[in-house]
């Protein structure tokens, strides 16, 4: 489309100028800072801490990463926040492709009944209902445990909608003939719905690990014992507690950045491998949701 | 015609014995605790054995603690700026992004817009603690104009604006990028049927574009109204004892309430007059934008 554009389609050269300056202007406002905080966490103890902008590491060092890593043992929300998030993630695309696949069924009595059971859980946000969740979960043993963390938001009515109008694109026949065969439901969902739906899994996969990785609202309504926060719980005392986080000893702006870049670089790797499933994820979950 | 939906039941079975761990899912986590939270509004606070009824009690308490009060004022402040910034702001950006022609470039800026919606807000949390400390980057850029170093984090007055700010620059990309798609998708006919016209290119963007983008913006819009009253995350992540007066939301006051200080049935009266205010607050919205109308 950008070939296409004739004379009469550019804007006046002010216009243009203005716009580039907007552009600009936007880059620098989102780029500076994230540079920032990038050059600050590879610096020196006595460089992060000296006034003046540092966009450069002069020498790059690792000593906030070990620091904070080892010392202040960001090691272990790590770890935690990487199993709750992949258990739960695996689990919550299982469920959403199934549930997806249950409402694909056309002649399936009750379905419209079925349907509606799920779309309504989706008109009350989350967060409202966190003294609820909290008094189910400590009545269930779940506070304080992975298992609550995991349990919680394993299937959504949005992956179950946004599963099945991905099933819906994929022909009855395939599965009518399968059936002809012999295939079970089950060997019918596992090897023609499911592999044929690879970006669709993919998509509500990264949308819903994100999700996990970044929640803060449910992780502090279940988890009380620090050992169990994840990293951006943990990184809040880190930032603006850290008295309760590191005992007496002092953390530097170098390993506090260490510590931003390590809750956010995960997800930023992520990004870049799963970006056209995730760019679609985004516009259908805007459009339908 | 019952033997026969029997029978038809019958042959689908194995749907719904699949469906049963997904309903249970949904009764115990979802409906159960949102009928649990309207009864324990109902309650009085108290966190083992029996909660004897109350009344409205809790809705007559929460309605005259000051500190509900004041969350309410600041909900809808942070509330109501973020949604119009976002609206607007990422409005402004795509159509001005969709102006530059390199491809690369377009997509380069694009990427860098998006990215801080990957974070966590408390990472956002994190480059706002670094940017605005006493030696950060907004004091060394006042320095220019030679303003004394400000304590941007402790100042009460400004909380507000660096709460709106975080979510501004947080969020606008994201919803940039929705806009963006929608202004792809509109049919490249249109323009060549203005150009024959003689319309020019801000003409193309205000008959045009602009137009085709209602539906985006109504959605939008709808989605943002939904978050108004419900801002949680930045304010946890943000708050301290200096600002915490100037930017404690509802939902942070449902959950000190509620989840540390136990107060459960005061809690949950706070949390459903938050719903309450939720669905009028979007039904509003809905009706102004006539968004069920087409």
């Amino acid at each position: 489309m950008a070939k296409k554009l004739g004379t009469q389609d550019r804007l006046p050269l002010p216009v243009q100028v203005l716009y580039i300056l907007i552009i600009l202007f936007v880059v620098a406002l989102m780029g500076l800072p994230m540079l920032n905080v990038l050059a600050v966490s590879f610096s020196s103890i006595a460089k992060s801490d000296a006034p003046g902008l540092i966009l450069f590491p002069n020498p790059p060092t690792l000593e906030g990463y070990t620091f904070i890593w080892s010392f202040v043992n960001l090691a272990q929300p790590f770890f935690n926040t990487v199993y709750v998030a992949v258990v739960g993630t695996a689990l919550h695309v299982l469920m959403a492709a199934l549930a997806g696949y249950i409402l694909t069924q056309r002649d399936l009595p009750f379905r419209k009944a079925m349907t509606s059971f799920i779309l309504l859980t989706m008109t009350v946000p989350n967060e409202l209902t966190m003294i609820g969740i909290y008094a189910v979960n400590r009545d269930l043993g779940l506070l304080n445990t992975y298992t609550g963390l995991i349990v919680n938001g394993m299937v959504s009515g949005f992956s179950v909608f946004l599963m099945r109008n991905y099933f819906q694109g994929i022909p009855l026949s395939l599965a009518e003939s399968a059936r002809i065969d012999g295939a079970s439901e089950l060997t019918i969902f596992s090897k023609i719905y499911l592999r044929l739906s690879i970006p669709g899994l993919m998509t509500i996969g990264t949308l819903e690990l994100i999700r996990r990785w970044n929640n803060i609202n449910l992780v502090v309504t279940l988890i009380s014992d620090m050992k169990k926060w994840t990293l951006p719980v943990v990184l809040r005392s880190i930032l603006f507690e850290q008295t309760s986080t590191s005992g007496t000893s002092y953390i530097f702006a170098n390993a506090k950045m260490a510590a931003v870049v390590l809750t956010a670089i995960p997800l930023v790797i992520l990004y870049f491998f799963t970006q056209t499933f995730f760019t679609s994820g985004v516009m259908i979950g805007a459009i339908k949701g | 015609m019952q033997t026969h939906v029997w029978k038809k039941m019958k042959k689908y079975k194995t749907f719904y014995f699949l469906f049963i761990p997904i309903a249970l899912y949904f009764l115990i986590f979802t409906y159960y605790p949102f009928l649990k939270g309207l009864v324990m509004s109902f309650q009085e606070n108290r966190l083992i054995g029996k909660r004897p009824f109350a009344g409205v009690e809790n809705y007559a308490l929460v309605l005259q603690d000051t500190d509900f009060l004041a969350s309410i004022k600041n909900s809808l402040i942070i509330g109501l700026w973020d949604m119009v910034l976002y609206f607007t702001l990422s409005l402004l950006f795509a159509i001005i992004l969709n102006e530059l022609l390199n491809k690369t470039v377009k997509k380069t800026v694009q990427t860098i817009a998006y990215l801080p919606y990957l974070f966590s807000w408390a990472v956002i949390g994190g480059v706002w603690a670094l940017i605005f400390d006493i030696q950060g980057l907004a004091n060394q850029f006042l320095s220019l104009f030679s303003v004394e170093p400000i304590f941007f984090l402790a100042q009460p007055n400004l909380a507000r604006p660096l709460i709106i700010a975080m979510g501004v620059w947080r969020s606008i990309g994201y919803f940039a990028l929705l806009y963006t798609v929608a202004i792809i998708n509109i049919d490249t006919q249109l323009y060549e049927a203005a150009r024959i016209d003689g319309a020019s290119r801000m003409m193309q963007i205000r008959k045009i574009i602009i137009p085709s983008l209602a539906p985006t913006m109504k959605t939008i819009l709808v989605l943002l109204s939904i978050g108004v009253l419900t801002h949680f995350d930045e304010i946890f992540i943000m708050v301290n004892p200096a600002n915490r007066r100037k930017i404690g939301t509802l939902l942070l006051y449902v959950f000190e309430t509620g989840i540390i200080n136990f107060k459960t049935g005061t809690a949950s009266a706070g949390a459903t007059l938050v719903m309450v205010g939720t669905l009028v607050f979007t039904a509003i919205i809905r009706k102004l934008i006539r968004y069920d109308k087409d």
